[in-house]
């Protein structure tokens, strides 16, 4: 068993000869208690821009609790966070989400009462277009860059074949183009990190290999993923390294074919 | 006979005025931004209060009443200090109120921020001249305009209307614009809208204190107009008058908002008041509380959405598709 910050391995689009990529997100010893509980117990963690990272593990082993520690949904006792080589372990979510961090949740999140289109322009307008003094002071500006955000939301809304529920509201729509919505929203931002809270739950059998193929080019435009899933062929197929985590604790961590094989691991998730 | 009806359709005209401003406070900060301000009554008390203050010139020892800040501002600056105030307050009220914890827990910290303040106003005499409030207030401009009452009555009515023809068309643009969108996304889904880089304190704060402003605005209104201020007249319930307005009309829709004002303050509770008592004293008015609470828990149920529900914002057209 190997502790998963020593063998981060070269990022596979940094240059083979260059020097080492430097991690785009770099999480030390992290802990999250919710009063008694301990969800993440020292958790460590890099990613690379590029690569597509796993993050398996039973149910309450502190998956989404560690997601949430990277977001800044969760407020982390100890350890730290750092984005591009800069800590934000104190910094509140937004702060982080306009550096560069974009996440979907384990519930899904859409705006119910939002078309998706609005779903997407909002994401792409971020804080920018949340300034009240801007929509005072420029509302030609502020018009102008809702029709460049338009234009944005439509060339995702093609990418995923959903220009036809463009006009659907959130609540309207079925579990697993919710998930894609979230997906979408975070695309419109263009993040260099994507975490991903078990993004396949409710996706049709048929669509999950679309999926699969549009995050690998999401992960080759050099965003780097992190993934929490379930589905082991999934992570199989898209996820470049494998962490496993149980009791809040990485037990192992590796390529796929080398974290299924540990003991340790087959003990975790027979119970 | 006939003056009398013109008096009172003029007065209807100007609590409808004034219950619009309400509603259209409460939409942008509960329709939009999902705020349940239970304490809208303190905000409009407030602007209220300080337009009468400088109104009606300094308290000194010959006057039977007592408050603070006494003056005499020429018209319009007490209803622009009313809005300031009722702003000022928001921002205050907000900054404590608003924290990230649940909605339900900030509406009841809010109706109880409510309750306090008048608590506090009726026991403290010096400030706010105690439970007795003021009275005497002169109504603006009635010695300059030098109309016949009835006139001075329909052109307060026409200026009450005119300032909420305003704040419509300003509420109605600020919430379509980006700004508007972003309340809408926190509302719907806080954690997603902050992943996304919305600033929800920063949101809620500002819808709060562009609500708390109207709030002002609106009470300064009442108070020139009745010429009385007293702290019983702005009790809590008056506040869930208006939630029930904005549902019954349509919450989101501010035409839904326009209906509900139209139909629920004034028929519940200002036409009864012209009409002849039945019962003994005080029946009529008892029975109008629980007319708007049947009226309340009727919509949520037969049609919760209101009688013009939100409307869909149709998606932008593809303009670099369209030119292809
Ligand atoms: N908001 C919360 N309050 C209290 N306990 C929580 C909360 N979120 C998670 N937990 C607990 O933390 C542990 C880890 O949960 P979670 O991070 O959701 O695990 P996973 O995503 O791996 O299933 C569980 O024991 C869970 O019950
Ligand atoms: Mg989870």
């Amino acid at each position: 068993m190997t502790a998963p910050d020593d063998m981060p391995g070269p990022s596979p689009a940094a240059p083979a000869a260059g020097p080492p990529a430097a991690p785009v997100l770099s999480a030390r010893d992290v802990v999250i208690r919710y009063g008694g509980v301990t969800a993440v117990n020292g958790l460590s963690m890099d990613a690379f821009a590029a690569e597509a990272v796993g993050l398996i593990g039973p149910n309450g082993a502190g998956k989404s609790s560690f997601l949430a520690a990277l977001g800044g949904q969760a407020r982390i006792q100890s350890g730290s966070i750092s984005l591009a080589g800069q800590n934000v372990s104190r910094l509140p979510a937004h702060a982080r989400a306009r550096r560069g961090i974009a996440r979907t949740f384990q519930l899904t999140s859409e705006f119910s009462g939002m078309t998706t289109f609005e779903n997407l322009v909002t994401a792409g307008h971020g804080a920018a277009g949340a300034s009240l003094a801007s929509v005072l002071a420029h509302p030609r500006r502020s018009r102008q860059q809702d029709l460049a955000m338009a234009r944005r939301a439509w060339e995702v809304l093609e990418r995923f074949e959903l220009a036809d529920i463009a006009n659907a509201y959130g609540r309207e729509l079925s579990g697993g183009q919710r998930r894609l919505v979230e997906i979408m929203r975070c695309l419109m931002r263009s993040p260099t990190v994507l975490l991903l809270d078990e993004p396949m739950v409710g996706v049709a059998p048929h669509l999950v290999d679309r999926m699969v193929a549009d995050l690998k080019a999401i992960r080759d435009d050099g965003i780097s993923l992190i993934i929490v899933e379930h589905a082991l062929e999934v992570v199989r197929e898209l996820c470049d390294r494998v962490v496993v985590m149980a009791d809040g604790a990485s037990i192992a961590a590796g390529s796929y074919e080398q974290v299924v094989k540990d003991r340790e691991v087959q003990a975790a998730y027979l119970g | 006979m006939l003056s009398s009806w013109t008096f009172f359709i003029s007065t209807l005209v100007v609590y409808f005025g004034v219950d619009l401003l309400s509603g259209l406070s409460l939409n942008l900060q509960f329709g939009y931004a999902g705020v349940i301000n239970f304490g809208y009554i303190i905000f409009q008390a407030a602007g209220a209060y300080a337009a009468a203050v400088v109104t009606l010139g300094p308290s000194g020892p010959a006057s039977f009443q007592h408050y603070v800040f006494g003056a005499k501002l020429p018209f319009p600056l007490p209803l622009l200090l009313a809005t300031a105030v009722g702003a000022a307050l928001a921002g205050v009220v907000g900054l404590f109120g608003l924290r990230r914890i649940r909605r339900d827990y900030q509406a009841v910290v809010l109706l109880i921020v409510s309750l306090i303040a008048l608590q506090l106003v009726q026991a403290d005499v010096p400030l706010f001249n105690g439970s007795n409030g003021l009275v005497g207030i002169p109504r603006p401009l009635q010695s300059q305009l030098a109309l016949t009452p009835q006139g001075y009555q329909w052109a307060y009515a026409a200026w009450v209307l005119a300032l909420c023809a305003l704040v419509y068309l300003l509420v109605r643009w600020l919430s379509k614009s980006t700004w508007g969108r972003s309340l809408r996304a926190v509302r719907d889904q806080e954690d997603a809208a902050a992943s996304l880089g919305l600033n929800v304190t920063a949101l809620r704060l500002q819808v709060f204190v562009i609500g708390g402003a109207i709030a002002g605005l609106s009470g300064g209104l009442l108070v020139e107009f009745i010429g009385a201020w007293s702290p019983d007249a702005w009790g809590y319930a008056e506040t869930f008058v208006i939630f029930t307005a904005m549902f019954v009309g349509g919450v989101g829709n501010y035409r839904g908002v326009l209906l509900g004002v139209l139909l629920v303050p004034i028929l519940f509770l200002q036409l009864p008041q012209f009409l002849p008592q039945i019962g003994y004293p005080g029946l009529t008015g008892s029975l109008e509380w629980i007319i708007v609470g049947l009226v309340w828990m009727a919509i949520l149920l037969l049609r919760p959405q209101g009688i013009l529900p939100e409307r869909r914002a149709l998606a932008l057209p593809d303009l670099s598709r369209e030119a292809a």
